[in-house]
């Protein structure tokens, strides 16, 4: 049986109305949260899951972007309460964690459906899977892995990598460094990886949206991407080939009102249902936590979902990332400044 | 008298707003660099040992003195240019000049990948001209950024420059030639030195608004030409190191009122 979207909504409403106690919310007197978001079209994909929320809880949602580290700490620091969500990466909530910026989940009261397990941090909601992946021009030699991306004599053309340090994963996959010994990264070996392909790594992309459009412009022929800024982009091909399979979690700031949190936390129930899921996936080709959402996923685009590919793909390890984070930005930024 | 304790009681609310929104939240930004979390030269030491820091440091001070030295330039010669211009032609081109001013930096950032890039309007032609048979590469590089800061900062530099040219009474060029100076001599000797201190402000105005670019290298850069102020952006919004920052802030601070010292010992002796 296929749903409409707009029956699929009206499914979500009336069984959170059921099941959500919203005379509660409302006797408290929430009248709105604020949620910070990564902003684009991922922003976007939230609203599917605002909209029930809001009409069972009569609480609107009003989001904002962009979500830098450095405004959760400040927020956190000028005792600035009135943002009950903020949406952070991985290895972001872990720094978040250390300097004591983000309360603790209350899994109790989110009673959320089946998650897959790290979506369900003590002290984050995982709400999106997305990857970090290879594309390339259609008209280009099409790479099968890492080695055939850093090899710029058989696969030649000029490359886009993303302008922070986490690519040396690739670099070390190029390098034949096989999936399971990967970590501890070998951060010297990575590096003599990266000086090989340097000279063709014509931009160090910062923002998202910059891989497809240099592809599209024929700047490169080849990128590193968020997968979702690719997936389904005409005159793009990409692979899952040994991608870094990520999440996004949303974290309530240190000091959250109690109410404000109560409502955020009745809303991340609605983030757990993969009916809503789905609507979200529809928006941008990224994937909630729900383990029944690969089987509800539209056929024909399949492919393009970061956790249906999860096997193939490497899970990016946020503890290594977050120990070495000091030594590892300072590489990084001596190698830019060897270009 | 009386008009001067006017003047002062207007002035005393800005300037106390001036000092507690602005002048105190620097201070102490700059003071978390010895204070936070505690009183520690650690950070500083780190500043210091780490030859990255002040490496980037210095590739901005010389993209800076580079965008600086081109929009001289091509910002005298416009200035000098518009001056001679008739009435309604001169209101034309000052409002050319001011346009960029209208438009969001990230479109003209854009604009120039239009017109540049490997698929640009400007490469094309090279290569239907046949003057070339491979794509020129503008971007991506110090030139892309310094095309970028230049387009952006030009009118920094022109708009003083030709108001000061303007001002210039021209009697002084009347009684030079009348002396017998030749045009050239005219110029050198007194126009030139006339139009000097708003020349040397602009610039060094170019140079301090280059030291804090951020898009356009983020941009036009590629990555590839590192920035105080990405870096800046890396270490507060990325990793939690607003105390490295600030040690790099308060470097970047002194070295600009450095500047401006030398600026204003420049400007005294245009003066005498």
């Amino acid at each position: 049986m296929r749903l409409t979207r707009r029956e699929l909504l009206a499914t979500g409403s009336a069984l959170a109305a059921g099941l959500a106690a919203p005379g509660i919310l409302r006797a408290q007197g929430v009248k709105e949260i604020r949620m910070i978001e990564a902003g684009g079209k991922s922003g976007e994909s939230m609203d599917p899951y605002i909209k029930p929320f809001t009409d069972a809880t009569g609480v609107k949602v009003v989001r904002e972007s962009p979500n830098t580290f450095g405004k959760l700490r400040s927020l956190v620091q000028a005792g600035q309460t009135n943002i009950s969500l903020f949406e952070v990466g991985s290895t972001s909530m872990e720094q978040a964690k250390a300097l004591n910026l983000i309360e603790p989940i209350d899994w109790d009261a989110v009673q959320p459906e089946a998650m897959y397990p790290e979506a369900k941090d003590p002290m984050g909601f995982g709400w999106q899977y997305y990857s970090t992946l290879m594309a390339w021009r259609s008209d280009a030699k099409a790479p099968k892995n890492w080695a055939d991306f850093f090899n710029t004599k058989d696969f030649p053309g000029k490359r886009t990598m993303q302008d922070r340090p986490y690519g040396i994963v690739f670099a070390l996959l190029a390098d034949g460094v096989p999936v399971d010994k990967l970590y501890p990264l070998d951060v010297d070996r990575a590096f003599k990886a990266m000086d090989r392909i340097k000279k063709d790594v014509a931009v160090w992309w910062s923002a998202g949206a910059q891989p497809p459009q240099l592809l599209k412009d024929n700047e490169v022929q080849y990128a590193v991407s968020y997968s979702g800024r690719v997936a389904g982009a005409p005159g793009i091909e990409y692979t899952y080939e040994q991608a870094i399979l990520d999440l996004a979690y949303l974290v309530v700031p240190k000091g959250a009102n109690k109410a404000d949190k109560a409502a955020a936390m009745r809303m991340l129930r609605e983030f757990s249902k993969p009916a809503l899921q789905l609507e979200a996936a529809k928006i941008i080709s990224y994937t909630g936590p729900s383990p029944a959402l690969p089987a509800m996923l539209p056929k024909e685009k399949l492919a393009e979902y970061p956790t249906v590919h999860r096997e193939k793909q490497v899970i990016h390890n946020v503890k290594w990332w977050f120990d070495n984070a000091d030594m590892i930005e300072k590489r990084w930024q001596a190698f830019k400044l060897s270009l | 008298m009386r008009i001067g304790r006017n003047a002062g009681s207007y002035v005393v609310p800005l300037l106390v707003l001036m000092v507690v929104a602005f002048d105190v939240p620097i201070l102490l930004m700059l003071a978390s660099s010895v204070l936070a979390p505690h009183p520690t030269v650690a950070h500083w030491a780190e500043l210091t040992e780490t030859p990255i820091y002040v490496r980037v440091l210095g590739n901005t001070f010389q993209i800076a003195l580079i965008t600086s030295v081109v929009c001289g330039l091509i910002g005298y010669p416009l200035a000098y240019w518009m001056r001679g211009l008739g009435a309604r032609a001169q209101l034309a081109v000052v409002t050319l000049v001011l346009l960029p001013f209208w438009i969001s930096i990230l479109v003209r950032t854009y604009a120039w990948i239009v017109m540049l890039g490997n698929n640009g309007v400007v490469n094309r032609s090279l290569i239907g001209l046949g003057i070339t048979d491979k794509p020129i590469s503008f971007l991506y590089n110090q030139l892309g950024v310094t095309i970028g800061t230049t387009n952006v900062l030009l009118p920094f530099l022109v708009l003083p420059l030709f108001a000061a040219m303007l001002k210039i009474d021209e009697r002084l060029l009347q009684a030079a030639a009348t002396l017998g100076a030749p045009r050239r001599a005219i110029f050198w000797r007194v126009f030139f030195p006339l139009t000097l201190p708003a020349f040397a402000a602009g610039l060094v105005l170019v140079f301090i608004l280059t030291l804090g670019f951020y898009v356009t290298p983020a941009i036009l850069g590629g990555g590839r030409v590192p920035m105080i102020s990405n870096m800046l952006d890396v270490l507060i919004n990325q990793m939690p190191r607003w105390e490295l920052a600030a040690a790099i802030s308060t470097l970047l601070l002194a070295a600009t009122l450095a500047l401006y010292g030398v600026y204003r010992t420049i400007a005294a002796r245009g003066a005498a």
